[in-house]
């Protein structure tokens, strides 16, 4: 596996610490390295990806998550692999799913546990070596008088 | 450890003796039998595991008086106070202290401002509102010196701050005196959109509830000791239960109380196919879920008739009133629209009595698992530093009944799912 | 996962046709960071896997870590070309799998 390289390594830690709703990241460390791991040297660019997250979680049980890439899912141009990282999360990565072109669409939804507020990062690669990324925060309550 | 319940003489007024046979054949007519002798749930009733084990026995839990008693004097201070403000601000946001101010009060920075509630008055400018410390002290240490209706807990008084502490927070509170400068409008709980329930009850690929309607229907075929099972006497209980769940709870004469529907299901099951079904069992909570789920879309309706059903509504308004706990507070409280009701707690929203009742049992999300309402009351109780009674305590049946008056005319729609 | 996995998608639909799945099964995803009354850690076991295949090859999957909620819901999509069986099957961190097909009939 390339290494990534310096430049990348900064580009992509400046945009994982952008996405942190107060800009600090509680396991950056963890965090950054599972994304770039996944990101293989690649260029993350913004766009193209649609997170839905409510934007209170009453609880961090069981938050729903819809992830959406918009792409035509053809043999020229489609979605192979997604990330879901939480980036405050005991363990960051959440799920890797694995489009193909039966599936029709880079869409799907789940339930997650978040451990407390904070962003949902969410990268894609794509057949022809791009990789996307979107992030979008959310609240997280955790019972409202200790309970 | 666990008494066995045992069946009194089919109670059962005008029966020419027709039992329930093992085929099926005829059901008794008459009131449902149920067993009369032994309690519904374990004894001795202990906490659920996981729950604080802590004891609240100095405190009034719903049965019993123990609280001390209110501040009833102002306490004078020695000197102007001393504390630390940096620790006030962490005390004032101190989860494990019931809250603790954070949870009903903005106040300015404390907890980064993130998600504070607002059941009682924004305090981010009680810095320039010209209190003294006697009265910011005497405030925090017990406020029913100042304002007997208080729903604020005495902090002072019930333990929770010790006098050291509570300087610290004074003197943090005396650094309030700008407004609350919120992140997003979120955070702003005057700002923040009333959480709406907007997840179908009815989808099992939503609520992981409705597997307890299959289970149910496979416990009403299972044969118990006696060699019958609920079907034997219900063959069709969509058809026979289609309202029942809906006019319940009820009075029982013949237990002197309320009984609920999972209750119920206790005894019945007892005097019936003897199967034992306690209250808080897998089998009873799926069966409880089963029983109102035949009864979804009618609207709750209780027989109120009787002189007893009467008091017993009485009976329970008086409990949401009644004080109980560490943090001295009463179901109104925090559900009454006049006080706590319909105002965010942290980053929960209080609902009101109306609206409460027609979910339950309800999926809980934080806790994966079905609960019912008296499970909820033991939450409750324990949540705000109260001992819980167990689930067939007959104050929680009072409490039901009135909490179900409370909701009459709403349509059940059961299992709920909820946090 | 002691219930019946739930899976809910059409039974019939056209030639090309992009269908909604939707799937839940019966899982604690316990995720190894709880621990018992005793103060005991109660062990990571987790649903890690699930595949979805039609008329044997790979249509969608997703591989699961611990922040997936409890009896884990997946939704997704497939495009379905001509009759068939889909293949749905969930890996545990035991090694044991569970697995369900539903079968689809395609029209022109």
């Amino acid at each position: 596996m390339r290494m990534i390289s310096r430049r990348d390594a900064m580009a992509l830690g400046a945009f994982v610490a952008v996405a942190g709703h107060t800009g600090v990241i509680a396991s950056p460390v963890e965090a950054e390295s599972e994304i770039a791991k996944f990101s293989a040297g690649a260029t993350p660019r913004t766009g193209n990806i649609t997170i839905d997250l409510p934007e209170i979680a009453e609880n961090g049980n069981s938050v729903p998550l819809a992830i959406a890439i918009d792409s035509p899912m053809t043999e020229r141009d489609h979605v192979s692999e997604v990330l879901v990282v939480a980036e405050r999360n005991p363990r960051p990565v959440i799920a890797k799913f694995q489009f193909t072109l039966m599936a029709g669409r880079a869409q799907a939804s789940t339930r997650i546990r978040l451990a407390s507020s904070q962003s949902i990062i969410v990268l894609a690669k794509t057949n022809s070596g791009a990789l996307l990324m979107g992030q979008k925060p959310v609240k997280v309550t955790i019972g409202g008088c200790g309970g | 450890m666990l008494r066995r319940l045992s069946v009194a003489a089919f109670a059962v007024a005008g029966v020419c003796g027709i039992v329930a046979s093992s085929n099926g054949a005829e059901r008794p007519k008459g009131p449902a039998p149920i067993a009369i002798e032994g309690d519904a749930s374990l004894r001795p009733w202990t906490r659920y595991p996981g729950w604080t084990t802590r004891s609240f026995s100095g405190f009034n839990s719903l049965a019993a008086t123990a609280s001390p008693p209110a501040g009833s004097q102002l306490r004078k201070l020695d000197g102007p106070i001393v504390g630390d403000p940096a620790i006030g601000r962490q005390l004032v946001a101190d989860r494990s202290r019931g809250g603790s101010c954070l949870a009903c009060h903005i106040m300015g920075p404390a907890g980064n401002a993130d998600l504070p509630g607002n059941v009682g008055p924004d305090l981010s400018e009680i810095g320039g509102a010209g209190r003294d410390d006697e009265w910011l002290f005497n405030y925090v240490f017990d406020p029913r010196v100042y304002n007997p209706e208080t729903i604020m807990p005495p902090w002072g008084s019930h333990g929770i701050f010790n006098d050291g502490e509570i300087g610290h927070i004074v003197a943090f509170l005396k650094t309030l005196k700008e407004p609350a400068r919120f992140g997003n409008a979120l955070d702003d709980p005057r700002k923040r959109p009333m959480p709406e329930e907007k997840r179908d009850n009815l989808d099992p690929l939503v609520n992981p509830g409705m597997w307890a309607v299959e289970k149910a229907q496979e416990l009403w075929k299972t044969p118990g000791p006696n060699g019958s099972s609920c079907a034997s006497c219900h063959a069709n209980p969509d058809a026979e239960l289609k309202t029942w769940a809906a006019s319940m709870p009820y009075w029982e004469p013949r237990l002197n109380k309320i009984l609920g529907v999972e209750e119920f299901v206790t005894r019945h099951a007892k005097a019936t196919t003897g199967q034992t079904f306690l209250m808080q069992s897998d089998e009873n909570t799926a069966l409880a879920v089963y029983l109102r789920y035949l009864a979804n879309g009618t609207p709750i309706h209780l027989d109120q008739t009787s002189a007893e059903a009467r008091a017993a509504y009485s009976r329970g308004m008086a409990l949401t009133t009644r004080k109980v706990g560490r943090l001295n507070m009463s179901c109104a409280d925090c559900h009454s629209p006049e006080k706590g009701g319909l105002k965010w707690v942290r980053g929960q929203w209080l609902g009101q009595l109306r609206g409460q009742l027609d979910h339950f049992p309800t999926w809980r999300t934080s806790q994966q698992s079905v609960w019912d309402i008296r499970k909820r009351f033991q939450w409750c109780n324990v949540a705000i530093g109260a001992d819980d009674l167990p689930p067939d305590a007959k104050e929680y049946g009072d409490l039901e009944f009135y909490l179900a008056a409370q909701n009459d005319g709403l349509k059940l729609n059961v299992p709920g799912i909820r946090h | 996962m002691a219930e019946k996995p739930r899976i809910k998608l059409p039974s019939q639909a056209r030639k090309g046709e992009i269908i909604e799945i939707k799937t839940l099964v019966s899982h604690a995803m316990e995720n190894g960071l709880r621990r018992d009354q005793n103060g005991v850690t109660i062990p990571r076991k987790i649903i890690n896997r699930f595949v979805c295949e039609f008329n044997g090859q790979l249509v969608f999957r997703c591989d699961l870590d611990t922040a997936v909620a409890a009896n884990p819901y997946l939704q997704f999509f497939a495009k379905v070309e001509g009759d068939g069986t889909f293949r749905f099957s969930w890996t545990d961190d035991d090694g044991s799998t569970l697995t369900a097909e539903e079968r689809i009939i395609v029209t022109a």
